[in-house]
């Protein structure tokens, strides 16, 4: 059984000045599952999230969103920026941050309604930081701040999710709060997309993987696309040296985590 | 009554730029208003040369294109050419002034344009030309069209606020929940744009960009809220020319450099006061 695809994109080639970030990708991904994005730095992974939502104009090429143009059903499409890219001493409460998430229903110029606060209220709570809402975001740790971002996420109400290295930098307990959170999503017939950096979660988080290298070097079902070849083909060296480490800490009973 | 007259021209600059500057703060991009109390220099002559007077309206106008234009350039350098913003302001604004130069010595040898006057302003003077408005009440000509530019902005944040909030924390989010990005930008521009053209010429460039930068970066280090901020940057700024204006007084010397003055000592008294404090608390939480 698969799933009817959810984002496409055709001959996507982004160019920064004359460098390409992504170079002629071709993809679908299914719809309902957790989907994982994957590939060395500067592989395009961003730009990628980033095209697919409009930020950035592809040079050519296209993606479409339920077999749209993104522009037909924004409103069911939520976006999680990296964190790094925002300046978190920005004077602003938890609360402005993910009040921000109602402002595409509501519009800018209306008030916030009744009914707009009880879904930050529950997009907080969900993501257990309800108590730090009037708490200002230059006082939050990584995985507090992540944590906003999602509910901001969360408050839009879509049904697919695009989110750029939501693990980057964040606490264990916070990471394995965002996971569970995600299945629950998953669930509830939702769709994430997710940038993500360590290899040796791939498995258990993502029912199916993207992997980057500026081209698309595979789409598809994790266990068929997590193979080493396609690893080794995506990371080149690097990943041998990566592997050889974690064999090597394995091998010593060294404290990391490898699910 | 000359000393009200001059405080109340100074604090209305200064509310005007608080405004302004607090939203160019945050988008790290203050030296814009350096770039248009520059660049308007061409767009004042070519008025002056058209209508032929220093009438301020159509100086204004003139004024006010020439500053939509160099935010124009800026936005299109760094877009189109890909260059680092504050290169982009560098070589527009440079350009513009450079331009208007030009144009003085070459057209205007007999003009009653005088460059000095760009830079310093002439906020002495105000009181020398009087505007009666109702119940026999005479107020300055730079004041009344300060008030009413004050009162646009106001009115303009009050409606935009939510736009430029979001368009200036997170411009990528914003993009993508379909906000036009561009036009918030160009929405606060404008705003800069008028400011600056009738602020710096009752108070020169120099304190117009001492006033966009100085009380928000004041008002920034004491508050953590947005709205808080603009408030506060408004009331620090108001302190700022009333200090000024009679440290200028007591020692004799140029009010719009007395004010500057005060502002740069605030803003260090201010870091020094909250970095002391700040690194207490560090010691008691951790």
């Amino acid at each position: 059984m698969s799933n009817p695809t959810i984002v496409e994109a055709h001959n996507l080639t982004v160019v920064y000045g004359r460098k390409p970030a992504l170079w002629n990708v071709d993809f679908e991904l299914p719809e309902k599952q957790v989907i994982g994005i994957m590939g060395p730095n500067g592989s395009g992974k961003s730009t990628l999230l980033k095209s697919i939502m409009g930020v950035v104009e592809p040079t050519s090429g296209f993606t479409k969103v339920y077999d749209q143009e993104l522009s037909e059903v924004r409103d069911r499409v939520s976006y999680v920026p990296q964190r790094q890219d925002i300046d978190w001493d920005f004077p602003a409460s938890v609360w402005d941050i993910v009040s921000m998430g109602r402002f595409q229903k509501r519009g800018l110029f209306k008030k916030l309604t009744a009914e707009d606060k009880d879904i930050i209220t529950e997009s907080l709570e969900k993501v257990n930081m309800l108590g730090f809402s009037k708490r200002q975001i230059s006082q939050l740790s990584g995985g507090q701040q992540q944590r906003v971002f999602l509910a901001r996420a969360i408050a839009q109400q879509g049904d697919l999710f695009l989110m750029d290295e939501p693990f980057a930098g964040v606490d264990i307990a916070t990471e394995e709060m965002i996971i569970s959170l995600l299945k629950e999503m998953k669930t509830a017939g939702k769709t994430l997309v997710i940038v993500h950096h360590d290899l040796h979660t791939a498995q258990s988080y993502f029912d199916h993987l993207v992997l980057l290298n500026t081209r698309l070097v595979a789409s598809g079902p994790t266990q068929d696309v997590f193979t080493d070849q396609i690893l080794t083909d995506t990371y080149g060296g690097k990943l041998t040296t990566i592997a050889k480490i974690s064999q090597e800490l394995e091998n010593k009973e060294f404290p990391i985590r490898y699910k | 009554m000359n000393d009200f007259y001059i405080i109340f021209t100074a604090s209305l600059v200064a509310i005007n730029c608080a405004l302004m500057g607090s939203f160019l703060v945050m988008r790290r991009m203050v030296m814009i208003g350096d770039a248009i109390s520059h660049a308007v220099l061409p767009g004042i002559f070519v008025a002056y040369y058209v209508s032929g007077s220093t009438a301020s309206i159509p100086v204004l106008i003139g004024a006010a294109l020439s500053g939509i234009l160099a935010t124009l350039m800026i936005e299109w350098l760094t877009a189109k050419a890909r260059l680092q913003s504050d290169a982009a302001i560098g070589i527009a604004y440079t350009l513009l002034f450079a331009i208007g130069i030009v144009l003085i010595s070459k057209f205007g040898a007999n003009a009653d344009l005088d460059q000095q006057c760009v830079l310093y302003g002439e906020i002495e003077y105000v009181s020398l030309w009087l505007q009666p408005i109702v119940g026999g009440l005479l107020l300055p000509q730079q004041a009344i069209i300060l008030a009413i530019v004050c009162m646009v902005l106001i009115i303009a944040i009050a409606i935009g606020y939510r736009g430029l909030f979001l368009t200036t924390f997170d411009p990528n989010f914003a993009l993508s929940t379909g906000v036009a990005v561009t036009f918030w930008h160009y929405f606060l521009m404008s705003g800069v744009s008028l400011t600056t053209v009738v602020s710096f010429e009752s108070v020169g460039a120099i304190l117009v960009i001492a006033f966009l930068s100085g009380p928000p970066a004041i008002a920034y280090l004491l508050t953590e809220d947005l709205k808080k901020m603009l408030i506060l940057g408004c009331l620090i700024g108001i302190s700022c020319s009333i200090g000024g204006y009679y440290a200028a007084k007591w020692l004799n010397v140029s009010v719009s450099g007395s004010i500057s003055t005060v502002i740069g000592i605030l803003f260090l008294i201010t870091f020094v006061i909250t970095s002391v404090q700040k690194s207490k608390l560090d010691v008691i939480t951790s």
